[in-house]
């Protein structure tokens, strides 16, 4: 039979492990925001150019798009994904988009929104795309990038 | 990603002591000594890494020649460019010799100068870096670097680089490349139409 001493220092131990453990508890899960953009929309054959000041967007878009007989191309990946290089890795990766808490959309690999390996994607029309690496050494690197489809839709 | 790049710049400084110290500055032969660097854009170096010292390091030297003071002479042998001052003294910039600069000797002229111009990759890049973007602006890390000087009609020219540790070494890619305050400083001095004669080597 337990008495009531013991039972206020069972008591008592349970509470102190509990505030004990508080910090060590996981993360929560981060909420799974869908991408209000498709893969679809990236896939294709696509003129590839990058700046990295502000100035240069304009004539960059334009010298995109005249690099369509050396064209980028991304393809739909085995599990719904698209098929495209990480940054300095010369084999493709499935990158899959993904919603970020604040509306931006991300690419990269599987998993939480913003990573290390992420970009985040902008100005996305029928023929065109934006992208900067969320990593700060691969966007001072990379600058901006631009892509514009070859062949309109 | 930083830790990966911190690795690929380690690797490529730790191939170019070794190739640097294997051998002479007037000694290098292509393909013997070629630096297995692959093309850092965006990559910008720090101050220290641009300041070149040593053979390499801008200097006036003694230098015998029947050409006009003003003349480019380009050894590529010796991984040096000589601008011509007359009395037999020549301003001397140590130089990096990319492969299509190994293939030709000749003579040439400026025919075009450009600040900050922007990088094309050529094919051969894009197949061994297919994440490049095509076409880069110019600007500060620019494979390209800081000035270029376009020779004659062909696709030859001296330029920038943002890899200082390249210079006195074959590469990969690029022409005759100069690091940033250097090329700069040759830009100034030297007006379109300035004579360029790029030889194999340079008898002093």
């Amino acid at each position: 039979m337990i008495t009531r001493r013991g039972g206020a220092l069972a008591l008592a131990v349970l509470l102190s492990a509990f505030v004990a453990g508080c910090g060590e508890n996981p993360a929560p899960t981060p909420a799974i925001v869908a991408a209000s953009v498709s893969p679809d929309q990236l896939v294709g054959k696509w003129g590839f150019a990058a700046y990295h000041k502000d100035e240069d967007r304009a004539r960059t878009i334009k010298e995109a798009a005249a690099q369509c007989n050396r064209p980028y191309v991304i393809a739909k990946g085995p599990t719904g994904g698209v098929m495209m290089n990480l940054a300095d890795q010369k084999e493709l990766s499935e990158l899959v988009l993904k919603g970020g808490p604040t509306g931006q959309t991300y690419l990269g690999p599987a998993g939480a929104a913003g990573g290390p390996d992420d970009r985040i994607v902008t100005n996305v029309d029928a023929n065109s795309f934006t992208t900067v690496w969320v990593d700060p050494d691969n966007a001072s690197r990379y600058g901006t990038s631009v892509y514009v489809r070859c062949g309109k839709r | 990603m930083t830790v990966r790049v911190g690795l690929l710049l380690r690797l490529v400084l730790g191939v170019a002591f070794a190739a640097f110290a294997g051998a002479g500055a007037g000694a290098q032969t292509p393909g013997q000594d070629e630096m297995n660097i692959v093309d850092q854009p965006g990559y910008q170096p720090t101050p220290d890494e641009e300041q070149l010292s040593g053979a390499y390091e801008k200097q006036e030297v003694f230098f015998r020649t029947t050409e006009a003071p003003g003349t480019i002479i380009i050894d590529t042998k010796g991984r040096f460019l000589y601008l011509v001052q007359g009395n037999n003294r020549a301003l001397r910039y140590g130089i990096g010799v990319g492969r299509e600069g190994f293939t030709w000797s000749g003579l040439q002229k400026i025919a075009r100068k450009q600040e900050w111009p922007d990088w094309r990759p050529p094919p051969e890049m894009i197949e061994r870096q297919p994440y490049l973007p095509r076409f880069m602006a110019g600007g500060p890390g620019n494979p390209l670097g800081a000035r270029a000087m376009y020779l004659g009609a062909t696709v030859y020219r001296i330029h920038g680089t943002n890899q200082p540790q390249t210079i006195g070494h074959a590469v990969s890619s690029g022409c005759f490349r100069l690091v940033n305050d250097d090329v700069i400083d040759l830009y100034d001095r030297v007006p379109v139409g300035t004579k360029v004669i790029i030889r194999q080597a340079v008898a002093l």
